[in-house]
């Protein structure tokens, strides 16, 4: 199942259901391709979380499929990753929508004074 | 525990996945895990993510996965809940006749037991074992 080009609002669904590891891939190379090593050393610092790499290898299988990214031809052993099209509009929905959740939570906190 | 042996432990991991995926990740996935371990990260947490994501492989159906495979897999779950199903079918009439004898008294006609007409299985009527004795 690959995701629409345009389909921004379904790729935010997909991500919904895909995880955090996901997220946090597609983040991650949204400023450029990058191999296994990299991205897990970028999420360490970027989110505090450091990713297994089974967990790894798993999301990138899955966003693969997806077509929210895509391999690069290896270098040396390493395949390098780049997000797609689809998979920034994914990515953005997405955070658009974590982004009006984190919104409300917020407002809701202040009217109920807590 | 030596280098050798943490290789090992990884190499072991890695094997447990399925062949199209070491073909596509193996060398990768060893040489990621070699830079781990040189940062630090404990080889056995290296290992268990790798077994935790061959099991995730194996339990993933692909598009490509063949379909005869789920299906066999789908029709033989099907036939032990069957069989299952039918054990604990037979077993009830028998046990409820077997406790009634043991009471000394015949078991309640129509609620377990077969129908001496048709001969058909257990008819179990939910409800009916009402407590009254049924048996002189």
């Amino acid at each position: 199942m690959a995701v629409g080009r345009r389909d921004g609002q379904a790729g935010a669904d997909v991500l919904r259901r895909a995880g955090e590891a996901s997220v946090l891939i597609l983040i991650s190379l949204a400023d450029g391709p990058k191999h296994g090593y990299a991205l897990i050393q970028d999420i360490k610092e970027l989110a505090g979380l450091e990713l297994g790499p089974g967990t790894l290898y798993g999301a990138l299988d899955r966003l693969e499929r997806l077509g929210l990214i895509e391999s690069l031809p290896a270098e040396d052993r390493r395949h390098p990753y780049r997000i797609t099209a689809p998979g920034a509009a994914a990515l953005r929905g997405h955070l658009d929508s974590l982004e009006r959740v984190s919104a409300a939570g917020r407002l809701r906190l202040q009217l109920g004074g807590i | 525990m030596d280098d050798s042996r943490q290789g090992g432990l990884v190499r072991a991991a890695l094997r447990c996945y399925p062949a199209r995926w070491r073909r596509r990740h193996g060398d990768e996935a060893a040489e990621l895990a070699a830079l781990l371990i040189r940062d630090g990260t404990p080889v056995v947490s290296i290992a268990c993510s790798y077994l935790t994501g061959a099991a995730r492989e194996w339990l993933t159906p692909r598009p490509g996965q063949r379909l005869s495979a789920v299906a066999c897999v789908l029709l033989a779950a099907a036939c032990v809940l069957g069989v299952s199903a039918g054990l604990l079918a037979s077993a009830g009439p028998a046990r409820a006749a077997s406790a009634g004898r043991a009471r000394g008294r015949e078991p309640c006609p129509g609620v377990t037991g077969f129908i001496p007409a048709t001969g058909r299985p257990p008819l179990i009527i939910p409800g009916a074992g009402h407590g009254r004795s049924c048996g002189p």
